[in-house]
């Protein structure tokens, strides 16, 4: 390295640590948001270029005269060497999902700076190394799934488990993205017109790429986008019909039907029709929105008006309960860390690289990236307000249920708003009422919905903005909702196929709509328990959620420990060891508390406990008793279900160990399960 | 900047799998038609959607 760029590195290490230092030790006043941004840009530069390739060089020893799976297998559908670049695009709009948006929203009620050191920290140590090395292994292996790798390297318990792990997660995960796209609509007659005429233009756009102009998808994409548009301008127009308002002003429960339906279709459907071009227009809006939101906050430059710490660091939040440890890192998944990246590095993106030394900018910087949009979003939820932010994200139950109880509560918490302030912004953005909007979807599209009105169209557009950003939410999780169900249903009959072999046929139709049928009703069961939650239902199924896509991820650093023990002895195994260690601190403290807590907004046993107590004392009136007993049996379901979230983990982490002791001891086979080397023949020209 | 819109509508084309598509056409030798279109968005979506998408 010339003395130039040692000089430029140190430039940017120092950039790192004093803009990192400032955010950290600043208290009082409000900070500017381009100090997190500096930070964390510079945090992911150094780690990118020093502790990454420092991985790939000394660990991995990546070789790129050696032939990758696309080359050897290429068959112009799955295997084909791609342009690096083109990839790292690819795998990054495969792994951004809303976890990243959802998650730093909803944990900014311990102040910004707990999110901030954990996405930058927990996405350059952790989670950008479980996705390199992950996708390093399965291109190494033909492009194998995580699943038979870790039946493969660590044995048949694990195998099974990670599978089993990843069905019961997506059961949880589709509830409550549901939940959050339910929470935004709700008696929303704008978002609810803009995002059902979502799916007549999913239609028109199926019908045109089979059948007018088959193969045109940027053509198609591109009608679709402006018909969006024109959809969002539409919902204003409704919101404002006396005739019509009233038919698009929705319950909770209602939307929930609504969307349980819809996953039913989506799963049924051919995938043509509904699927396929609403997963491309969505992708598209995702790329675009999260490029918007940088450039806006490069040009605003927010102030944030949440402190660094607030007041719910000792548990008791109202948006969701439990202490800033274990609750922060398991909020915050996707952003840091999230075990499904492991399904996407282990899935298409192994079978698209040209040269193995194209797995580093694809599998660590695309999750930098990642860990970039988390901060964005955390800016643009802590740049609102504090008592506007609260008064969006607390459910009824805790603030309570009219709008002057609810800003006095929270004023009294130190944050202050009024109910005409909330009653304005409100009417700002074209809504009848910002308060109880739990979920993060609102608060995340108002933070965002200011940051764009600042850059193009001042206030008097807000009410299209902060539309524009739910639209842009509810979109692609909408996707997951329906790509979700149809894998769910997949699963569902793979398994079934083994008692039934017509069930096990993706063709036969009956089976098909059993099998749907079965994967809506699972997480439709969720999704109602969190719509008629008096607390929010967020509260209990977001951390629910995030113990289970952490745990994912350790499987995959169990997995992950295996190969690099088998390849190098006891040497680098702090690489991985270091993040599951952290992981399985925080994911076994938390299910516990979930489970055990004395609290009843933390146990769920506790709470289940304290209801029956009350139901046998005859405290409860008997209008309630029917619903008291629906919420004890949830309670008591989502406690099973976090046990045996922990027992399946924990199955696999000594299994793991077991595997580790026999190979470092010399007592078990330290083959290596790699593809033998072959010289590549790719011409550079090709990729 | 050339270089740059050229990447962009390059990244566009694999995300709209419209350059899946035109491989597809040149491994089998077979020219553009509205069968065929629906013969290998078939093939692919069936392939594409039996996998997770991530939260």
């Amino acid at each position: 390295m010339s003395i130039l760029w040692r000089l430029l590195w140190a430039a940017i290490s120092l950039a790192a640590a004093g803009c990192m230092g400032f955010v950290a030790t600043e208290r009082g006043e409000p900070i500017n948001s381009i100090w997190v941004v500096i930070a964390a840009v510079c945090t992911y530069l150094v780690g990118f270029r020093f502790y990454a390739t420092f991985i790939a060089a000394k660990v991995m020893t990546l070789d790129d005269l050696r032939a990758t799976p696309a080359e050897r297998l290429r068959n112009g559908h799955d295997f084909e060497p791609t342009n690096k670049f083109i990839l790292f695009g690819h795998h990054f709009a495969a792994i951004a999902g809303p976890g990243p948006l959802v998650g730093p929203t909803l944990a900014a009620q311990f102040g910004y700076l707990p999110g901030v050191m954990w996405i930058v920290i927990g996405g350059v140590l952790g989670g950008a190394v479980q996705d390199f090395i992950i996708l390093f292994c399965s291109m190494r292996r033909d492009g194998k799934s995580l699943g038979a790798m870790a039946r493969e390297e660590i044995g048949k318990v694990g195998g099974f488990t990670a599978l089993f792990t990843v069905l019961l997660i997506m059961i949880i995960l589709l509830a409550v993205v549901a939940l959050v796209v339910v929470n935004a609509l709700k008696d929303s007659p704008w978002g609810t017109f803009t995002i059902g005429a979502t799916m007549p233009i999913a239609l028109f756009m199926g019908l045109y790429l089979r059948y007018l102009r088959p193969g045109k998808v940027l053509e198609c994409s591109a009608i679709g986008f402006v018909l969006v548009l024109a959809s969002i301008s539409g919902g204003q127009w409704i919101s404002h019909s006396a005739q019509w308002a009233p038919i698009f002003t929705l319950t909770g429960i209602a939307l929930a039907v609504i969307v349980i339906l819809y996953g039913f279709l989506a799963s049924a459907l051919p995938v043509w029709m509904l699927l396929a071009p609403r997963d491309y227009l969505s992708t598209f809006v995702k790329l675009g929105v999260v490029i918007m939101l940088a450039v806006g906050i490069l040009f605003v430059r927010p102030q944030l008006q949440l402190p660094a710490f607030t007041r719910f660091v000792d548990g008791t939040g109202p948006i969701f309960a439990g202490k800033i440890f274990p609750f922060c890192f398991i909020t915050i998944a996707c952003g840091a860390i999230s075990g499904f990246h492991a399904l996407i590095s282990s899935g298409t993106t192994p079978k698209m690289i040209g040269r193995e030394s194209h797995a580093l900018p694809v599998g660590y910087g695309s999750m930098l990236l990642e860990s970039f949009v988390a901060i964005m979003a955390l800016i643009a939820a802590c740049s609102l307000q504090p008592g506007v932010y609260f008064a969006v994200n607390s459910p009824a139950g805790i603030v309570g249920v009219t709008p002057d109880a609810a800003t006095a509560t929270i004023s009294s918490w130190g944050y202050p708003v009024s109910a005409a302030d909330m009653g304005t912004l409100a009417g700002d953005v074209g809504e009848k009422t910002l308060f109880y909007r739990t979920g993060g979807a609102p608060s995340l599209a108002l933070g965002m919905a200011h940051i764009f009105a600042k850059s193009i169209g001042g206030q008097a557009i807000l009410g299209f903005w902060y539309h524009f950003a739910i639209m842009f939410e509810a979109l692609f999780i909408l996707t997951i909702i329906d790509a979700g169900t149809r894998v769910g249903r997949f699963m569902l009959q793979d398994f079934l196929g083994h008692f039934y072999a017509p069930l096990g046929r993706t063709s036969w139709m009956p089976g098909v709509i059993l099998t749907s049928a079965a994967v809506v009703a699972s997480w439709g069961y969720f999704l109602i328990q969190g719509v008629r939650d008096p607390l929010g239902g967020i509260n209990s199924l977001w951390p629910l959620f995030g113990i289970a896509n952490q745990l994912l991820a350790a499987i995959a650093l169990c997995v992950a420990t295996t190969i690099l023990i088998k390849m190098h002895g006891a040497k680098y195994m702090w690489i991985t060891c270091a993040p599951l260690a952290w992981l399985v601190v925080v994911c076994f403290t938390a299910g516990w508390e979930k489970l055990f807590s004395d609290a009843t907004r933390i146990g769920f046993l506790a709470q289940a406990d304290q209801l029956q107590q009350a139901l046998d004392a005859g405290k409860i009136a008997a209008a309630k008793v029917a619903e008291t007993q629906t919420v004890i049996f949830n309670a008591r379901l989502d406690a099973v279900i976090t046990g045996l979230f922990l027992v399946m983990v924990a199955t696999v982490l000594i299994d793991s160990i077991r595997v580790w002791i026999g190979i470092l001891r010399g007592t078990r086979d330290t083959r290596i399960n790699e593809t033998p080397f072959v010289p590549t023949e790719l011409r550079p020209e090709e990729i | 900047m050339r270089r740059f819109w050229c990447f962009v509508r390059e990244l566009m084309k694999e995300l709209s799998d419209q350059n899946a598509y035109a491989r597809h056409l040149a491994l089998h030798g077979v020219p553009h038609s509205g069968e065929e279109w629906r013969r290998f968005s078939e093939e692919r979506m069936s392939a594409k959607y039996s996998r997770a998408k991530c939260c």
